[in-house]
């Protein structure tokens, strides 16, 4: 076991049983290929105790395409890479900083945004 | 060897995870109704002269003065950060005991004891990382031993939050250092016994005869006595017991005279503690309802009472249960005072399939399991309450607590989000 990263203990795996048929009459031609339906918390979610969620609530941060009304998914547990999008905790405020990007003022990195969600009505 | 892991200031730590901006000042936690300090940052810890155990409407000058920030209590909020923290301490083991909402025990036996330091390190960095909230760390062979290696990491800033007892010198030091009323579960009366001996610190407790320790503590304090001289008497308890009885007693927001309302807020809480039961699968022989006007006001009349009822036969139907109470509550209720609290207590809970019906019982459609169960599917589907007894009514506005200062509930609710924009406040 490698000392420096951390392991989550495995959990059950997903169900791909095939569901119970359900029509009377000819059993399903697609019995043996049925699948549970994508979860967007399995894909979006790696997480899930480390993620959290902020919705933006003006236009600031349009330079990363960013918007009004829309939420971003973070993640805490993530080191953010160079050119990730992070939150971050400057001058007592909330920011949205892109690393490798100059940045004067002295930061404290709060969580990497791993999806942005847009608010597109 | 087991861990200790203690969340630093817990409720105000869970707030300053939302709001950094406040990471410097003094912040505390109210307790529900806004009635006292539940919990304190470091900062506010710094502020020697304020009576935090005080009601808080005596000391409200006193905080305003220091620049103090209230925040009313949000359990939802602290309750999702504590499964938070709990899951990622899965991490490092797959045997926890959750002692409380901010502690929990871990088993390391996995683990060589010269990898101990860095694996204390590594669980602190990991759920600050990954969660916001700081916590200490104590290991040691015993739990008593890392409960108070935790406390000591805590006390002395240069332990950095961690305390391994990884040798014997560091457990004689952590002992040394330790006063006797610092031991984990020795109280004030055992403390001036065992001080009276001579005893000073932990470890003269530890050295001391155990024949001795045993007649004047029993068997109880010998298991202390042996915990502390590094051998283990106490396991790992993985399974949440079921508990024994179940209360809840909230103050309203207003103080009531009107039956009417008290009522309504009783039967809400009757509600409550039922669906608590039934989750534990218990049915509760008795139940107790006490009513209080204001302890602290010096303009109201005051009166208080309390009466138990023991049922026919043991049950956790809502509806039962209601009944009952309100027909408790009627008889202790006075008009013409200012109440301030009703509170209800199931006691003598046993298993639920170990009800033993009285000789005459029938089973009622009403109060049967059937209806319940169907009650508790629908308010699990659509929210909490969904279903109602009518005796709830829908005034809870006129009675239920004042939370004037809560934060949103950041993690459960999606229109309570966090939010960021260029004014962030």
């Amino acid at each position: 076991m490698d000392k420096n990263k951390t392991y989550y203990i495995k959990k059950s795996t997903k169900n791909y049983r095939a569901a119970q048929p359900t029509q009377t009459g000819f059993s399903s031609p697609a019995t043996h290929y049925s699948e549970p339906r994508i979860d967007l918390n399995d894909e979006l979610v790696k997480n899930a105790s480390a993620t959290f969620y902020v919705r933006v609530v003006d236009e600031s941060f349009s330079d990363f395409g960013i918007n009004e009304k829309d939420v971003l998914i973070i993640d805490k547990s993530l080191t953010p890479k160079n050119k990730q999008l992070i939150i971050a905790n400057q001058d007592e405020a909330f920011k949205i900083i892109k690393i490798g990007t100059k940045i004067e003022t002295e930061f404290h990195v709060w969580g990497v945004i791993t999806y942005v969600i847009k608010h597109a009505l | 060897m087991i861990a200790l892991v203690d969340c630093n200031s817990f409720y105000a730590s869970c707030e300053l995870v939302f709001r950094p901006d406040l990471q410097d000042r003094p912040v505390v936690v109210l307790s529900n109704n806004d009635g006292c300090i539940i919990a304190a940052n470091k900062q506010a810890k710094a502020l020697a002269h304020i009576p935090m155990f005080q009601p808080v409407f005596k000391i409200k000058k006193l905080l305003d003065d220091n620049n103090v920030v209230c925040f009313s209590s949000n359990y939802t909020l602290y309750s999702d950060m504590s499964r938070r923290v709990m899951d990622t301490l899965k991490i490092f083991s797959n045997v926890i005991e959750e002692y409380s909402i901010d502690e929990s025990f871990l088993s390391l036996s996995h683990y060589n004891n010269d990898e101990l330091d860095f694996i204390a390190h590594k669980i602190k960095d990991t759920i600050y990382k990954n969660t916001g909230i700081p916590v200490g760390v104590g290991i040691a062979e015993t739990k008593s031993l890392s409960k108070m290696a935790n406390k000591f990491a805590k006390k002395h800033l240069e332990n950095n939050n961690v305390y391994v007892v990884s040798t014997e010198e560091k457990r004689k030091h952590l002992l040394q250092n330790s006063k006797v009323k610092d031991i984990w579960g020795v109280g004030k009366k055992h403390t001036i016994r065992i001080e009276k001996t001579g005893c000073k610190t932990a470890l003269d407790f530890a050295n001391m005869d155990v024949a001795w320790v045993r007649k004047q503590m029993t068997v109880i304090g010998e298991r202390l006595w042996r915990e502390l001289n590094n051998l283990p008497c106490l396991e790992m308890v993985t399974l949440a017991k079921s508990k024994k009885g179940i209360g809840t007693a909230k103050s309203f927001g207003y103080k009531l005279t009107d039956y009417g309302l008290i009522e309504e807020a009783c039967s809400y809480y009757v509600s409550e503690i039922a669906d608590l039961l039934r989750q534990q699968k218990s049915a509760a022989k008795q139940i107790q309802v006490f009513l209080t006007t204001n302890y602290y006001s010096e303009l109201d009349k005051k009166y208080n009472n309390s009466i138990v009822v023991t049922l026919d036969s043991p049950t956790n139907s809502t509806i039962k249960l209601t009944q009952e109470a309100l027909k408790a509550l009627k008889q202790i209720y006075k008009p013409n005072f200012r109440y301030k609290k009703v509170g209800v207590n199931l006691l003598q809970l046993i298993s639920e399939d170990q009800i033993q019906l009285n000789l005459f019982h029938t089973e009622n459609k009403i109060t049967g399991k059937r209806v319940s169960k169907v009650i508790d599917v629908l308010n699990s589907k659509f929210g909490k309450n969904k279903v109602k007894l009518a005796t709830v009514g829908n005034r809870e506005k006129q009675w239920a607590l004042i939370k004037e200062q809560r934060s949103p509930r950041y993690t459960t609710q999606w229109n309570e989000l966090m939010t960021i924009s260029k004014n962030f406040k």
